[in-house]
């Protein structure tokens, strides 16, 4: 045991103390928080700032209401010709003009938007949207329904969803805060798995390369050094996943403040409050986007801890259950480029486990393929991620967790068994055939 | 203090060790011959519990081969290796703590060793920054650190320089006076005979010779000297089997092989009256030459 011990040690300090360790781990989170501001500063900047300037100039004879301006379209109709708009264009009053010729309202063509550069995709949609609308609103007008009878028509819809807890207990939930939390988790626990996994692979091939491995064989037991080498990277991800979020939540918080005064943040919400006012009554209820408010108070009401200390105990077991395959790769093989034929059974459960979870699951996580794959330890340390924030009964979760621990304890068994043999055949080509072999040899 | 008793080891469809047996007395220097493939490193990974043997087994001072025994025994690998983005020091001392030694006796010896070998600023340096014949000391002293009762070195010499090869010998023979027992595996045969005191030849997976050294070339004698002289030796009043004659000026040099119950004494007294002897030795063949007859012998 004092022998496991130490080998953990090894294991971990020489990891932990290498350059580029310590660089990962502090250059991730000011990357991550260094998104994060951006994404912050941009959608402050892209409430408050850019709007884009467009002259329309309306041949049209049948459109009598004018196009309406929204917070980044700034419709401005203006009387010259397009010939004269068109060279005025350099002198960037206007961002866009937007050419509406005399057309049938059933037939509207030959619209033109131009611009000194190309309006982006989101901006020309948008645009067409208004159109439509207005064309729409006209028609509708011209078959004889009032303008309170068209504001009535529009309604914005919200789902205010909520989930029956077996208690009985109305709780509020949110499809957006659950998938949140579903990816992340999902995406995290396929990174370390895959990340850490092969560092393990690396570090048995890194031994018998260096002809270490008889001295240590020598010294300890196959099993002790394999499961020393497991369990101190595993210590390694779990620093660098704690390390991770401490900085990336101090880094952010400081960026925040230092982005955002409080100033700023009141003009913000000040400006939306007021064009909200200029809006059509419909849409001040979609620009107050309770949709967010509900999110927040999703997280909140969602089970962190339980969810936490299940991801906790599904990334210890799934990278028990995976890194112990790849200790056995590892072993078989001489270099790392012998690797690939093993590495591709391996990872494909994963891969799999990784692409449904974040589709099919995401999608229907009661449906029966959510289940399965939340059971089966292959792909249960992802699926079972991604489906607990929906909510998953404590049976289902009990048997995956159970299984995950046969799982691990498995493959933890069966990897050993072809290590001890690996690590002392040197030359050999390995093929699966070989790897059963030695899981059979005595000792 | 070492008796490897009928171990059998078989690797799917190649039998590695087929009943081989020996005995390795306390304090001496063992030497465990066999050319390339013949099952030497096989026999040492069973000794050293690396693997296990399919039948037969192995005691080590009266008791079957335990995990108990693996602190009292320190083996050098043919192939050496070690983790080469680690630093000396840190690296003997994780290896010594792994065969049981407290951190402050290990770092004590550790010490003492580098003092020793001329090692001492090796410390803080990294293994891939030393020259594979530094790298080679740093292994040896790994191995010997926590005074083993047996030691085991798999081609001890190869990739050092003759300087430090003979440091290397000195700290043998010191450690064997010392107490310590020595398994040696080498196909160098000059350094058998300078340092062993037994051998085993294994070939073919069989054990095929075995005995001190001593009497083995003893057994291996067959009555054959070398006679330097000046003159002319007129064949019929010499009733011996002269194998080979080199001629260098007037000097004269043959090869004579006596038959069973001759001895040199009546060699002598047939030539004396011939011509003037300069010299005459007896061949007593090295252990290279037993080494290749044997396995000749047996192909």
């Amino acid at each position: 045991m004092n022998k496991i011990l130490l080998i953990i040690q090894r294991e971990y300090l020489s990891r932990v103390k290498k350059k580029s360790f310590i660089v990962m781990t502090l250059l991730t989170p000011i990357i991550i928080a260094g998104f994060y501001g951006v994404a912050i500063y941009f959608s402050i900047q892209g409430i408050s700032g850019t709007s884009n300037k467009i002259a329309v100039v309306s041949e049209n004879k049948t459109l009598l209401e004018k196009l309406p301006s929204s917070k980044n379209r700034n419709y401005r109709y203006v009387d010259q010709s397009l010939k004269e708009m068109k060279s005025s264009l350099k002198s960037g009053t206007y961002d866009y003009v937007l050419y509406l010729p005399d057309f049938d309202l059933n037939h509207p063509d030959g619209i033109q938007l131009l611009g000194n550069k190309q309006a982006g995709l989101t901006l020309s949609s948008k645009i067409s949207d208004d159109i439509e609308e207005l064309i729409r609103n006209q028609k509708l007008k011209t078959s004889g329904i009032a303008q309170e009878e068209l504001d009535k028509l529009k309604t914005s819809v919200d789902i205010d969803t909520k989930k029956i807890s077996e208690t009985g207990k109305e709780e509020d939930s949110s499809a957006g805060a659950s998938t949140i939390i579903a990816y992340v988790s999902g995406i995290l626990m396929f990174m370390f798995i895959m990340l850490y996994g092969v560092q393990v692979m690396r570090g048995v091939i890194e031994e018998k390369t260096n002809r270490i491995i008889e001295v240590m064989i020598s010294s300890v037991k196959p099993f002790q050094l394999m499961m020393g080498k497991i369990i101190g990277i595993a210590l390694v991800g779990l620093t660098q996943f704690v390390l991770w979020i401490v900085l990336t939540a101090s880094i952010s918080t400081v960026a925040m403040k230092m982005l955002v005064n409080d100033k700023d943040l009141k003009e913000t919400t000040m400006q939306a409050s007021v064009q909200a006012k200029n809006m059509p009554s419909a849409q001040v209820a979609a620009a107050n986007t309770p949709g967010i408010g509900n999110i927040q108070k999703s997280l909140a009401n969602l089970e962190l801890t339980k969810i936490i200390s299940v991801f906790i105990f599904f990334f210890i077991g799934g990278y028990l259950f995976y890194s112990a395959l790849y200790a056995a790769i590892g072993s078989a093989v001489d270099s790392e480029t012998e690797t690939q034929q093993f590495m591709f059974p391996v990872m494909m459960p994963l891969l799999f486990g990784y692409i449904l979870s974040l589709s099919v699951v995401t999608n229907d996580p009661y449906g029966p393929m959510a289940f399965w794959l939340s059971i089966i330890p292959f792909t249960s340390p992802i699926a079972m991620m991604v489906r607990l924030p929906y909510g998953v009964p404590d049976w289902q979760l009990m048997l995956s967790m159970g299984l995950m621990v046969i799982g691990f304890v498995g493959t933890v068994w069966v990897a050993s068994r072809i290590y001890r043999v690996g690590i002392l055949m040197y030359g050999k080509k390995a093929s699966f055939k070989e790897m059963i072999k030695w899981f059979a040899y005595k000792n | 203090m070492l008796s490897v008793n009928h171990i059998v080891k078989q690797y799917a469809s190649h039998r590695a060790l087929d009943d081989v047996s020996l005995t390795v007395e306390q304090g001496k220097i063992f030497g465990l011959l066999g050319p390339n493939g013949a099952g030497k490193t096989s026999l040492i990974r069973i000794i050293t519990q690396i693997t296990a043997p399919d039948s037969g087994e192995v005691i080590f001072n009266g008791k079957r081969l335990n995990s108990d025994h693996i602190a009292q025994i320190g083996y050098l690998p043919e192939e050496r290796g070690l983790y080469k983005k680690m630093e000396i020091g840190e690296q003997v001392l994780y290896l010594a703590k792994l065969k049981g030694l407290s951190t402050a006796e290990a770092t004590k010896r550790i010490k003492y060793w580098f003092e020793k070998l001329d090692m001492g600023s090796w410390w803080n340096k990294k293994v891939e920054d030393l020259s594979k014949g530094m790298q080679q000391k740093v292994q040896f002293v790994a191995t010997v650190m926590h005074t083993p009762e047996l030691i085991i070195l798999d081609e001890p010499f190869s990739g050092f320089d003759p300087v430090n090869a003979d440091i290397i010998k000195n700290e043998i023979l010191e450690l064997n006076r010392q107490g310590s027992t020595f398994i040696f595996s080498t196909h160098r045969m000059e350094s058998v005979e300078e340092l062993c005191d037994h051998i085993a030849l294994i070939h073919q997976s069989k054990k095929i010779l075995d005995g001190s050294v001593e009497a083995i070339k003893q057994e291996y004698r067959n009555n054959t000297y070398w006679v330097e002289y000046e003159g002319t030796l007129q064949p019929a009043e010499t009733p011996f089997d002269i194998r080979e004659t080199e001629q260098h000026k007037n000097m004269t040099r043959i090869k004579v092989q006596l038959k069973p119950g001759q001895t040199a004494n009546e060699l002598l007294s047939a030539l004396l009256p011939q011509v003037a002897i300069h010299r005459l030795d007896e061949v007593i063949p090295t252990m290279n030459d037993i080494f290749i007859e044997k396995v000749k012998q047996k192909n």
